[in-house]
């Protein structure tokens, strides 16, 4: 045995996030640790990484007991972690951020940056990781860079590497990439520990898995030996019954796209001649590998971004040139994909959070006042609805856990009652009671008649809720199905480019 | 508009450019490593005085330059430990210690000398200005190169050599790293603070020079906030020049001819409070074109 | 009962207590700072003063009579103005380091209109701030909009226009409107007319009827801030300005709305101490007091709050007005009050940060422990 950790506690406050987990790795191998979020993975590696103390418990290396001050103390040891933000220097180049620390030098004091590409050129070769060491970070995509971090990794020796959610930022074809780095460093003599809540790609790489639940060990067991029925129902503590979505009729068109055009960079188009529409009483989801188009496509709705051609309807209206505030006014809501960057401002109190794009209505404010009580009983009452926790309305917005404020960013878009609700990864990095919870809520707003615009990189979210389906890939759709007319592997083949008939597109 | 007159400007353009092009290092350096520092006026303006003190009681100038350099690393080294270490709001720290460094130096002006306003004492010893050997017997060249100080041509070396530092050598390399991710720097083991702390410090080491070279480099006196705002001027040089050594010595060497283009000015009658504006005016027209151009080379892309 | 009644009485004061500790502490350790000067001070010859009855003659100089209170409060005037100016922008995510050139905008458009714009009083008074208001607002909104359409750095442009707008006062000052009937090395403007200054309000002391417009205009901003819309919408903006501009806030609007009212209280400073106090333009008058840094202190110190800012502006402006009486007697520069004045600003700037980080830390461990 490589690697055990006996007994590790954490506790932050009154939260245990790690009760009395046991852990171990053997050389060569690759174990899997997998759990819903909030179920302590995260934190467990951050003990093993160095990031975090333990309150209680040890880790022991090679039989000799360990006390890491920090993550260079770990890299030391030979522990590396490759992190799901990663710790890049974007405008340095490829080679700059994996010789970091361990610079080759010209004399005692210049630094050999022809010497640090041909070390990379190197160590590319011998793990079978091309990459080309000239290029800038910024210029890389997300794939590419993790590799980067990867490499930064063995150079530093490391003998046991940590994935922390590898393939939240890849697209299918890079996560098959990685699949196979994987297994051929688990084949040079590397021990891989990766920590993950995607059970296929558990099934596909690991040789062992461990199953956490709320902070506890649940259970361990050989890959071969499980199954993703099973290991759900382990990580979620009870069977998730696939829902049930009745079919209703629709009626009439909400929002109509055609042929939308949005330049990029270089000449080639980020939106390429987009069409689609959603009419009230459904849902239609968007699938497709993020970087396609969807955030551009909901920048140019929403009206966050002007765009260059084709038409974009809402009701009545043509949105061309109409300001965001004039969008929202014409009917439409949204959910943004990045809560903290757009949904929030984190210093906001609750109640300045849920008000914004509805104070204007009569009820919350008359000739530029706001009337005080209103808002107050208005958010209140979004809280209660929405079961968002908290412990006042004074609180801060950034002092509520992700789940919570997106409860509540979720509450203030439903509210709007707006014919169109555009919902952009609604539950990304949401505690599993949450999800449920915001999926009825979607549900509801079907029910009463009104559109929603459903994108998301979960497919198993698109396929439970949507109505209708369309696949996008490099700006524009390459395919429409409807309801349990299509298969997760017909979505994924077309969201890599393929065709419905199985030749590639080039 | 002889040759010589024109020689005579460019040299005149020379001389206002060092003390920018000093503080200008300075912001640079200190954005680079991702530390916002508008306290360069405070730490110029306490180099002036305190060279101009030391000048008084020992007439070294050598030692006048020590004096100040160390007074200007000190209060660099208050900022840098308020804005680092306990992470206090940067224009917070910045105004009040140019506040503060122009209510000491009035202060200290009176008590120590007990004058109000100017100190302007024969006994000052100005720092030596020389000729270079053979080039001052060039006729347009040689008036260029007129009657300069060691610290007009120490300015241009220490832009290269910081030039050297930052991108040929492994602790510039990290020190820029800091300013690019500190997050992750931490985590790969480098002592992000401390280089910060570093940089500042070094930051009143080069802005002590600028405050010197005001007091005993062309002139030998000492004005209250003699300084005027071009530790203001510097930053914006230090934004025009990208925060790079060689772009912050063209851009202060613009700001340096704006001030000698006003003095030209005033010759030609006039008045010398509107000819006091150019420097100022030219900075805000500079920084809305390089934002323009900025602007446009994005949208080529 | 009683119990419970002292128990709520204890908690009120601990909750005013754990608000102010830090301006407190900061302004007691200021005080030793000063402490220290003094003491090196006495190093000269000629100086020879005791620590406390410097500081005993700086209370006294600051609050220690009516006069003297009200001379402060006179001082403070176009302090909270700038206080309040500044804030305003700066809560809003706009830097506006301009205060002290839309001050001065103020005050030489306010002195122009006054002496020699004729009619009677009361209508060149409202005229002639009216004009200085629009000016510092159009002087600010100068600067907003060369940062909104060219990206150019608003810190730079407001700072640069400070000195352009104070060299070009003492231009106007020198020539175009200068008193010539007057000896003396300073420039300055001709004299307003005796009805068209604002009044005093004690007789035999300085305080006028600016100090009653500061009051209005802090009340004005505290409403503002706290119950329109377009605080809110400036609140927003500042805190994220992206969630604002996704929430369909009108960015520019916002901006300019706010910058212009930035420059148009600022320059309600400047005007109001023309008209109120000095009774013309005297070249670097404004600069010289830097009232406009004493009122970004003011607004730190006092973390945006208005009604603190209002207190502050009040403290600072005694501290100066101390300093100024204290020179008067014992040959201490008045200089005295800004080092003690910066170093508790810069003490508060410490302390409040602290706390902030400890909070930081605790929410994020249970934020993230609550997450995983």
């Amino acid at each position: 045995m490589l690697l055990e950790m006996k007994n590790i506690t954490k506790v932050y406050g009154s939260l245990v996030a790690n009760d009395n987990i046991n852990l171990t790795l053997n050389k060569g191998e690759i174990l899997a640790v997998v759990g819903e979020n909030g179920a302590g993975k995260s934190t467990l590696m951050k003990i093993l990484y160095g990031l975090e103390k333990p309150t209680g418990g040890e880790i022991i290396i090679d039989g000799e007991k360990q006390n890491f001050k920090s993550p260079h103390d770990a890299m030391h040891h030979g522990i590396g972690m490759v992190q799901q933000h990663f710790m890049l220097f974007d405008t340095f180049t490829v080679a700059e951020n994996i010789v970091y620390g361990k610079e080759p030098k010209k004399g005692s004091l210049f630094f050999n940056r022809n010497k640090a590409v041909e070390i990379v050129k190197e160590l590319s070769e011998k793990y079978g990781l091309e990459i080309d060491p000239t290029l800038k970070v910024n210029e890389c995509p997300v794939g590419l860079q993790q590799r980067v971090e990867i490499l930064k990794v063995l150079y530093q020796d490391a003998d046991i590497i940590i994935f922390d959610e590898p393939s939240a930022v890849l697209t299918p074809q890079e996560v098959s990439e990685l699949i196979k780095t994987m297994k051929n460093l688990a084949a040079m003599g590397k021990s891989l520990i990766i920590v993950t809540h995607k059970l296929q790609e558990v099934m596909d790489v690991s040789d062992r898995v461990m199953i956490m639940r709320s902070g506890k060990f649940v259970k361990e067991m050989p890959t071969s030996e499980t199954s993703i029925e099973e290991m759900s129902f382990l990580m979620v503590g009870r069977r998730i019954i696939d829902k049930e979505v009745k079919e209703q009729a629709t009626t009439g068109k909400v929002l109509d796209i055609e042929n939308l055009v949005l330049h990029g960079e270089g000449g080639k188009n980020v939106l390429d001649g987009l069409s689609m529409n959603v009419e009230a009483g459904e849902i239609v989801g968007i699938a497709g590998v993020s970087g396609n188009g969807q955030s551009e496509l909901i920048e140019c709705i929403t009206g966050l971004k002007p765009f260059d051609g084709g038409e974009v309807r809402l009701l009545e209206t043509d949105i061309k040139g109409k300001s965001v505030g004039q969008i929202r006014e014409a009917g439409c809501a949204c959910i943004p994909e990045d809560r903290y960057l757009y949904g929030c401002a984190s210093k906001a109190t609750l109640v300045e959070t849920s008000i914004m794009a509805h104070y204007e209505k009569s009820e919350l404010s008359s000739h530029g006042l706001l009337k005080d009580k209103a808002v107050k009983s208005f958010t209140q009452d979004l809280i209660d609805r929405y079961d968002v926790r908290t412990s006042g309305l004074s609180q801060k917005a950034g002092e509520l856990s992700g789940g919570n404020i997106q409860k509540l960013i979720v509450a203030r878009e439903i509210e709007q009652n707006s014919p169109l609700l555009i919902a952009a990864e609604p539950t990304r990095g949401v505690d599993i009671g949450a999800i449920e919870f915001i999926h009825n809520k979607l549900l509801e707003k079907r029910a009463k008649g009104d559109a929603v615009l459903l994108i998301s990189s979960e497919l198993s979210e698109i396929m439970t809720l949507s109505d209708r389906i369309y696949v996008i890939y490099e700006g524009k759709i390459a395919g429409e199905f409807r309801r349990g007319h299509v298969t997760e592997e017909q979505l994924g083949l077309l969201m890599m480019g393929g065709k419905a008939d199985g030749s590639k597109e080039n | 508009m002889s040759p010589e007159y024109i020689a005579a400007v460019i040299n005149s353009t020379l001389r206002m450019t060092t003390p920018i092009l000093f503080a200008a290092l300075g912001s640079a350096v200190c954005s680079r490593i991702g530390v916002f520092n508008i306290a360069l006026e405070g730490q110029m303006l306490i180099a002036s005085f305190f060279a101009v003190v030391a000048n008084y009681f020992t007439g070294s100038p050598f030692i006048s330059v020590v004096a100040g350099v160390a007074s200007a690393m000190v209060i660099s080294l208050v900022v840098g430990i308020l804005q680092v270490k306990y992470k206090a709001a940067d224009m917070v720290v910045g105004t009040a210690i140019n506040l503060f460094t122009g209510g000491l130096t009035s202060f200290l002006l009176f008590v120590i000398f007990g004058i109000k306003g100017t100190l302007n004492d024969p006994k000052l010893v100005p720092m030596e200005r020389f000729n270079l050997p053979l080039i001052n017997k060039i006729p347009f060249v040689g008036t260029i190169f007129d009657s300069l100080t060691f610290l007009d041509y120490f300015a241009y070396i220490m832009a290269i050599l910081i030039f050297i530092y930052l991108f040929k050598t492994v602790a510039g390399f990290r020190a820029l790293s800091v300013g690019i991710n500190k997050e992750a720097t931490e985590s790969l083991g480098t002592k992000a603070e401390r280089i910060q702390i570093g940089m500042v410090v070094f930051s009143g080491f080069l802005c002590g020079l600028g405050g010197v070279v005001l007091s005993i480099g062309q002139v030998t006196l000492f004005t209250e906030n003699m300084t005027s705002g071009r530790g203001f001027m510097a930053m914006a040089a230090a934004s025009l020049g990208m925060s790079h050594p060689l772009g912050c010595i063209a851009a202060s060497l613009f700001f340096g001819f704006a001030q000698a283009f006003g003095n030209v000015l005033q010759t030609t009658g006039v008045k010398s409070q509107l000819t006091m504006m150019v420097p100022y005016v030219a900075t805000i027209i500079a920084l809305v074109i390089f934002a323009v151009k900025e602007k446009m080379k994005k949208k080529a892309h | 009962m009683e119990a419970k009644k002292t128990n709520y009485f204890v908690n009120a004061l601990k909750t005013i207590w754990d608000g102010i500790k830090q301006p407190v502490v900061a302004t007691f350790l200021g005080l030793i700072v000063g402490a220290i000067v003094i003491l090196i001070a006495n190093i000269s010859p000629d100086i020879n003063v005791g620590i406390l009855e410097v500081y005993a003659e700086l209370f006294k100089g600051a609050f220690g009579s009516g006069y003297y209170i009200m001379a402060s409060l006179t001082r403070a005037t176009p302090i909270i103005f700038c206080a309040m100016a500044t804030a305003f922008a700066w809560r809003a995510g706009y830097i506006n380091i301009g205060v002290e050139g839309q001050m001065i905008v103020g005050a030489l458009v306010a002195t122009c209109i006054a002496v020699y714009m004729p009619g009677p009083g009361i209508v060149v008074i409202l005229v002639s701030l009216l004009a200085g208001i629009v000016a510092g607002g159009l002087y600010a909104l100068l600067a907003a909009w060369l940062n909104l359409n060219f990206g150019a750095s608003l810190v730079i442009i407001t700072l640069m226009m400070n000195y352009v707008a104070n060299y070009f006062a003492s231009y106007m000052v020198s020539f175009p409107i200068k008193d010539n009937t007057v000896t003396g090395i300073t420039a300055q403007s001709m004299e307003i007319p005796a009805d068209a200054r604002l009044p005093r309000l004690v007789t035999g002391n300085t305080i006028h009827f600016g100090f009653i417009l500061a009051i209005l205009v802090t009340l004005f901003l505290l409403f503002i801030v706290k119950k329109t819309i377009f605080g809110y919408e400036s609140k927003m903006s500042g805190l994220n300005p992206f969630f604002a501009i996704y929430g369909g806030v009108k960015r520019a609007k916002v901006m300019f709305l706010t910058m212009f009212l930035s420059g148009a209280v600022g320059a309600l400073a400047g005007g109001v101490e023309v008209l109120g106090l000095k009774y013309r333009y005297i070249d670097n008058m404004l600069a010289s007091g830097n009232y406009a840094w004493t009122g970004l202190q003011a607004a730190l110190i006092a973390n945006l709050n208005p009604v603190g800012m209002f207190f502050t502006s009040i403290f600072l402006a005694g501290l100066q007005q101390g300093g100024a009486a204290l020179q008067r007697k014992v040959d201490l520069p008045l200089e005295i009050s800004t080092i003690i004045q910066c170093s508790i600003t810069l003490f508060v700037s410490v302390k409040f940060t602290w706390n902030l980080i400890k909070k930081k830390k605790m929410q994020k461990a249970i934020a993230e422990g609550g997450n995983k």
